[in-house]
């Protein structure tokens, strides 16, 4: 019967034939395709980049609405509740760069992974936050969005009050939603890691995997 | 150094170890496509990463370290991401389908490797390739005595894994 140690000579024995019948693509390895090409940790430093710049012109727009805006309280009180969503938007999507600029993938694996790990947890509760907080935010955002469009400002305190009662009652129909036809959207994958990351089975997978990472390095 | 200089260097040392690309990839994904995919993943990183390279240090430690962190990552996502078909003149590692002509008892070991957790897959893979357990602990970032018990247990299950194969 075979044992590792003479597997690891058969795999020594094997790598021999590796030699030969691999080969490698100088032309892809030239510093003009290399250098143009965006690894992972790039193109994710890249989106959340964009939405940073997103957030920035967010807040700009709604403290130049809350500084016109700022003897109105109907108006204001909406300016003001929109900015701290963005700020704390803003200051969430900050965290997650400054954290991937500290990801050296050249450091040994159980550490990298654990960051990662820690990564992945710390996206999936701010898209959770985030849309929780977003559904809340939406009325103001509608009033602030209704005056600089349309010049339109007549909101009651009671249409303000439904909505933000409507808003909250999306939260269990999107959690049930994504439950349900979170895994068949394969098609769009994108969608699906917002789905399951609204289901909580992507931060169930993430926590898991922190663990046997915790496992693997205790034993 | 110029940065012509550097991707010469670059492009001798991935030469030189060539095969971790190739069994990291064969070790963490099925399909060709996918493999290649990877390939192409850990190329640009180890790239990216080349300025940050410390000489003193073994190009393959480094090398193994960056490969099989984008190989776990690769894995974990792998229901999310998006894939390519390529040509072959577009694959950075083109490979003879050698899985025919595969030993049976090597062909056994992919399919060990196949079923143990992705840092266990890597630990695994260390191992087979020869290296110590001080070097195995300083690729993975754990005690070498931590090496030392995982590989015996490894062995068990490889033990048994063999016996069930020889028993079908």
């Amino acid at each position: 019967m075979l044992e590792l140690d003479e597997m690891r000579q058969k795999w020594a024995e094997q790598d021999r034939k590796i030699e030969e019948n691999i080969r490698l693509n100088r032309r892809l390895l030239s510093a003009g395709s290399l250098s143009g090409a965006r690894s992972a940790l790039q193109r994710m430093k890249f989106f959340l980049g964009f939405g940073a710049v997103v957030w920035i012109v967010m807040i700009v727009f709604l403290g130049n609405f809350i500084y016109e805006n700022v003897g109105v309280l109907r108006l204001a009180l909406p300016g003001i509740a929109a900015d701290i969503y963005a700020i704390a938007m803003l200051a969430a999507t900050v965290g997650q760069i400054a954290a991937l600029q500290r990801i050296d993938y050249g450091k040994p694996v159980a550490i990298i992974q654990k960051e990662l790990g820690k990564l992945r947890v710390m996206r999936i509760r701010i898209a959770q936050w985030g849309l929780a907080g977003g559904v809340v935010v939406w009325a103001p955002f509608l009033i602030v969005a209704s005056k600089v469009c349309f010049g339109f400002e007549n909101f009651s305190a009671a249409w303000l009050v439904v909505n933000v009662i409507f808003g909250l009652s999306l939260i269990p129909l999107a959690i049930w939603l994504s439950k349900e036809f979170g895994d068949r959207m394969g098609k769009h994958p994108v969608v699906q890691q917002l789905m399951r990351d609204i289901a909580g089975h992507n931060l169930n997978a993430a926590t898991a995997f922190l663990a046997t990472i915790s496992e693997f390095e205790a034993d | 150094m110029t940065v012509a200089s550097r991707q010469e260097m670059f492009q001798d040392l991935m030469e030189e170890h060539k095969k971790i690309l190739y069994k990291v990839c064969n070790s963490y994904c099925r399909s060709r496509d996918d493999r290649e995919d990877l390939a192409q993943e850990i190329v640009i990183q180890l790239w990216r990463s080349f300025p940050s390279f410390d000489e003193r240090c073994r190009f393959s430690t480094w090398m193994y370290r960056i490969a099989l962190n984008v190989a776990i990552s690769f894995y974990r996502r792998e229901s999310t991401r998006t894939r390519h078909v390529l040509s072959d003149e577009e694959r950075i590692l083109n490979a003879v389908d050698e899985t025919a002509s595969q030993p049976e008892e090597i062909r056994i070991l992919y399919q060990f490797i196949e079923e143990l957790d992705p840092l266990l897959r890597a630990l695994v893979l260390l191992y087979l390739d020869g290296n110590s357990y001080a070097e195995i602990a300083e690729a993975m970032g754990i005690s070498e005595a931590n090496v030392a018990t995982k590989i015996s247990r490894l062995k068990q299950a490889m033990r048994q894994k063999v016996q069930r194969t020889a028993e079908v």
